[in-house]
């Protein structure tokens, strides 16, 4: 799809990378132009809806779906019976296990909600109609309901998310202060505004999927792998995506069980999950648990660390929810240890969702350092800047930036932070009591390979082409910016297409890495175009820069011209006229040169070239602290935010507006957290209660209080080739801890387990 | 149930013509009916916003309604907010100014209720505001830019009618 950019714009800066241009497909989306993946117009489309399991845990004995089939406009329902002929597509890494069937609509019941039927009819509501009439008969197994459940048990340890150093036990046996602190998060949702669905649509054995897609190429390689047909026959088409944090990067149960149907039935067909379906169909954050010692001198000097953790997962499937991922590196600690464990239980796969593992790591460790700040009567700020890491003590490796201090200054000197009075309960306005806390976060720096290309039109248009997506982070708009700053012109003149697993490939929208990756791609793409023009222009006997002596030329303010010389200077346009060229086109990758065609594959489709943050010599995350304040209600124990101040380390924003947008979203699904979003499961038959948005409940306009964000970072060229850091995931790590100290402060009790509810504080 | 009624309805200053089963919501009658996909389906039961139209004006949320009910009725959608000229509406205009949005799916449903809720009189402060655009969630966390835009936009009116009277 191509986006052209809003007429509008601020000042001429605004649009080079750095700059606050606007939202560059801004106009389509007020005006409701902007398609998304289940509005494009296909003809001749039926309808899927899925029936799902009412049971945790058994086996489909029987489905009785006589009536559905009669029902009007039914065309066809699949249930267990129906062999798809699936196998298993690889996993995220790439790799991928020999022969094993794939089911969809499996006769296994692992979990409540779990897809059983397909029906599929001439109209959505005649398959609603239908799947009412069909009746499943179960065997039904025991279930472990959730990580409360009393038979859960301990789970197993996962031996790569074991950490030590020194001797954490003596050393913390020695500490002559301790504090203990068990702290527990819920299972938590995406609630993205989009549901999921697809349209899917075979022509021969060519399939072409219209599906929300934080990964386009990633998801096509799923679909071709399920079919067993050649990659480049799949086409996943996804321009924007309404809302993703994690959800959006895989091809789901659904989206197979629609591409079968369509192809059997030889016409399209349309599969949009309910809202309902949302909450099990895919997993959200898992549960966690985590028990955190942590042992000081008595002036506040961190002696040890202790953490042993836990999450749930699926009964099938391992997903670690990391609670240790941010306790090694956020303080320098001489003396560590911790562990991870997995408990299967009766649900869906949990998956990543904002800030994985970082997120409800630091909701322990930051919850823990404030503890241990009241244990030694000491300013919780101070104790965080005394025990200040100067280097990752967990690698050994110096940071490549890290501006975590200047985070916890500059955002306590806008807060406020030296008017707080330390005692618990000693500020208030009334019956209202008041509440200061401060939270730390942090997430890596990922690092993937991305590809792009350029082309240069003889009107003098600059198209940037990639297979990279946009659902709000502003991909579209600084890729114009980038390309807009390298050609010297506006960003108008500029084109982006985005969102196709046809074009370019591109690393996931995920982790943080997309603005690092596909800013370097298109950065030296966009080099290599200028290079090229100038070379022509230099040399070409038909242009008019050729006789200048010039050994380059300059871009800038939308001429071409010798630099500092008082030549000819022409506009894109009169160059490409003058040079008789049509279009330039250039196509670089950041792979390592000369890698293979399966190494291309391999690094668009799979995260097997992803680099961590400790893989190079220095050890590179983003950084932040938030404050926040909090009013709570001496009698009915309401708690409302009422301030927050946030302070980032995420090195250069390439454009600040869109950045600060993506902090305060962080921020404000971090109060989501703190306060509201728990998933409710019946311990008697592990469904999941509250599966809806009235009853699962994210932050409203009327909860959110003005956020103010703040950048301390500088650029860092170790973690990206443009100096940026991610911005994406970072926002929230450390806003509930931030908030459940400052409830502390307030009222004198320590909520240990999220969310933190009223009844937690009568 | 196969029986289709035959509806026609005032949307956006047109007149549309379309055979559905009397079952169709609103939502569904503009978005897979009549390729009007500017109103967006977050719930399709109630509780998200982002299916808000004007249906003689006041906000309605287009789920919850059948097309049926609305025969006759002034519907309005975000397709219908824009001047003749393709000049944005002043909150379109803002939204994008004070970037209220980052995927843009609760747009639609925002700019829809932000028109109503600056003509009902209800966006005098922040505070109010706040409160009158709580129906319509945003999980890509926009608030305080959505708030930013609905003031602008609200003064904006406030000014042009002083300047009319
Ligand atoms: S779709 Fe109508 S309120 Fe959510
Ligand atoms: S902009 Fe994405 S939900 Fe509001």
């Amino acid at each position: 799809m191509t986006i052209m950019p809003p007429r509008k714009h601020g000042d001429a800066s605004d649009g080079v990378v750095g700059g606050r241009q606007t939202r560059f497909e801004g106009s389509l989306k007020v005006t409701g132009a902007a398609t998304y993946a289940l509005e494009y117009p296909v003809e001749n489309v039926a309808h899927a809806v899925l029936v799902q399991s009412t049971i945790p845990a058994g086996r489909v004995l029987n489905v009785n779906a006589e009536t559905a089939r009669a029902a009007p406009g039914v065309l066809l329902v699949l249930t267990p019976e129906d062999d798809l002929g699936f196998t298993v597509a690889s996993d995220w890494g790439g790799n991928r296990p020999e022969n094993q069937p794939y089911y969809p609509l499996p006769r296994h019941v692992q979990f409540n909600g779990q897809p059983i039927v397909a029906i599929v009819a001439e109209n959505r509501e005649q398959a609603f109609e239908a799947a009412k009439l069909v009746s499943i008969t179960y065997e039904e197994a025991p279930h472990v309901a959730s990580l409360d459940d009393p038979n859960a048990g301990e789970g197993k340890l996962m031996g790569n998310l074991v950490f030590n150093w020194g001797d954490a036990e003596a050393a913390l046996a020695a500490a002559p202060v301790q504090i203990e602190g068990t702290y527990s998060t819920p299972r938590e949702y995406h609630v993205a505004m989009e549901p999921h669905g697809l349209t899917v649509k075979w022509d021969g054995d060519q399939i072409t999927v219209w599906e929300p897609s934080q990964w386009s190429h990633g998801m096509a390689r799923t679909y071709s792998e399920w079919f067993d047909i050649p990659y480049e026959n799949v086409r996943l088409i996804s321009p924007f995506i309404g809302g993703g944090f994690g959800s959006k990067g895989a091809a789901l149960a659904h989206g197979a069980v629609a591409a079968f149907a369509a192809r059997k039935l030889g016409r399209p067909v349309k599969l949009a999950l309910t809202r309902p379906q949302n909450f099990t169909n895919y997993g959200g954050r898992a549960a966690t648990r985590q028990t955190i010692r942590l042992g000081a001198t008595e002036d506040g000097i961190l002696q040890a660390i202790v953490h042993r953790g836990a999450s749930e997962t699926s009964t099938y499937a391992d997903w670690p929810e990391q609670t240790g991922a941010a306790t090694p590196i956020l303080y320098k600690v001489e003396n560590f240890s911790s562990e991870h464990r997995v408990v299967p239980v009766n649900t869906v796969t949990p998956g990543a969702l904002r800030g994985p593992g970082k997120n409800p790591s630091s909701f322990g460790i930051e919850s823990a350092m404030e503890e241990l700040a009241y244990k030694l009567g000491m300013d919780p700020l101070e104790l965080r800047l005394k025990n200040y890491a100067d280097h990752d003590y967990q690698s050994g490796k110096p940071w490549s930036t890290r501006r975590l201090r200047e985070a916890l200054t500059e955002g306590a000197e806008a807060f406020g932070w030296s008017r707080r009075s330390h005692a618990p309960r000693s500020m208030r306005d009334g019956r209202t009591l008041i509440g200061w806390g401060i939270g730390c976060g942090t997430f890596p720096v990922l690092q993937a390979p991305s590809e792009a290309l350029i082309r240069v039109l003889a009107n003098g248009r600059v198209e940037v082409v990639s297979g990279a997506i946009d659902m709000g982070q502003g991909t579209y708009t600084v890729l114009a910016q980038t390309a807009a700053e390298v050609f010297g012109i506006p960003v108008d003149q500029v084109e982006v297409h985005l969102g196709d697993s046809r074009l370019p490939g591109s690393a996931i929208a995920g982790g943080s890495m997309l603005a690092g990756s596909i800013l370097g791609a298109v950065h030296k793409a966009a080099t290599a175009a200028r290079d090229e023009l100038i070379g022509l222009a230099l040399n070409d006997e038909n242009s008019p820069l050729r006789d200048t002596g010039a050994n380059t030329l300059t871009f800038s303010e939308g001429r071409i011209a010798v630099p500092r010389g008082e030549g000819p200077s022409l506009s894109l346009p009169e160059l490409m006229a003058a040079l008789g060229r049509d279009e330039i086109e250039t196509r670089r990758n950041t792979l390592p040169d000369g890698a293979s065609a399966q190494e291309h594959h391999q690094a668009w489709t799979t995260m097997a070239k992803v680099q961590g943050p400790t893989m190079g010599e220095y050890s590179m995350h983003s950084w932040c602290a938030h404050f926040a304040e909090v009013r709570v209600d001496e009698d009915f124990g309401t708690v409302r935010v009422s301030r927050i101040v946030s302070a980032f380390d995420c090195g250069r924003l390439y454009n600040p507006r869109m950045v600060e947008s993506q902090w305060r979203g962080g921020i404000i699904m971090g109060i989501g957290q703190a306060l509201l979003e728990e998933g409710l499961v019946d311990m008697r038959n592990g469904r999941t209660v509250n599966n809806n948005m009235g009853d699962y409940l994210v932050p409203t306009n009327a909860d959110v209080p003005d956020i103010q964000v703040i950048s301390v970072g500088v650029p860092d060229y170790g973690a990206s080739a443009l100096g940026g850091k991610g911005v994406g995931e970072v926002g929230i790590v450390g806003v509930a801890p931030a908030i459940a100290n400052a409830v502390f402060h307030a009222t004198g009790k320590r909520v240990r387990d999220l969310p933190i509810t009223l009844e937690k504080l009568i | 149930m196969t029986r289709t009624i035959h509806l026609s309805l005032d949307i956006n200053g047109r007149r549309h013509e379309l055979d559905v089963e009397p079952r169709v919501t609103l939502l569904d009658a503009l978005r897979e009916h009549l390729a009007l996909t500017g109103t967006k389906k977050g719930c399709d039961q109630g509780q998200c916003g982002a299916c808000t139209c004007h249906v003689d004006g006041k906000r309605v949320l287009s789920c919850l309604t059948l097309a049926a009910q609305v025969e006759g009725r002034e519907i309005t959608t975000i397709e219908g907010i824009t001047g003749e000229n393709g000049d944005l509406h002043p909150v379109q205009a803002a939204f994008i100014e004070h970037d209220a949005f980052q995927c843009g799916y609760c747009t639609p449903g925002q700019i829809m209720s932000a028109v109503a809720c600056i003509r009902e009189g209800h966006a005098g402060s922040d505070e109010e505001i706040r409160e009158y655009m709580s129906g319509n969630l945003c999980r890509c966390g926009a608030y305080n830019s959505i708030v930013a835009a609905v003031r602008e936009a609200a003064q904006a009116t406030v000014k042009e009618k002083m300047e009319v009277a």
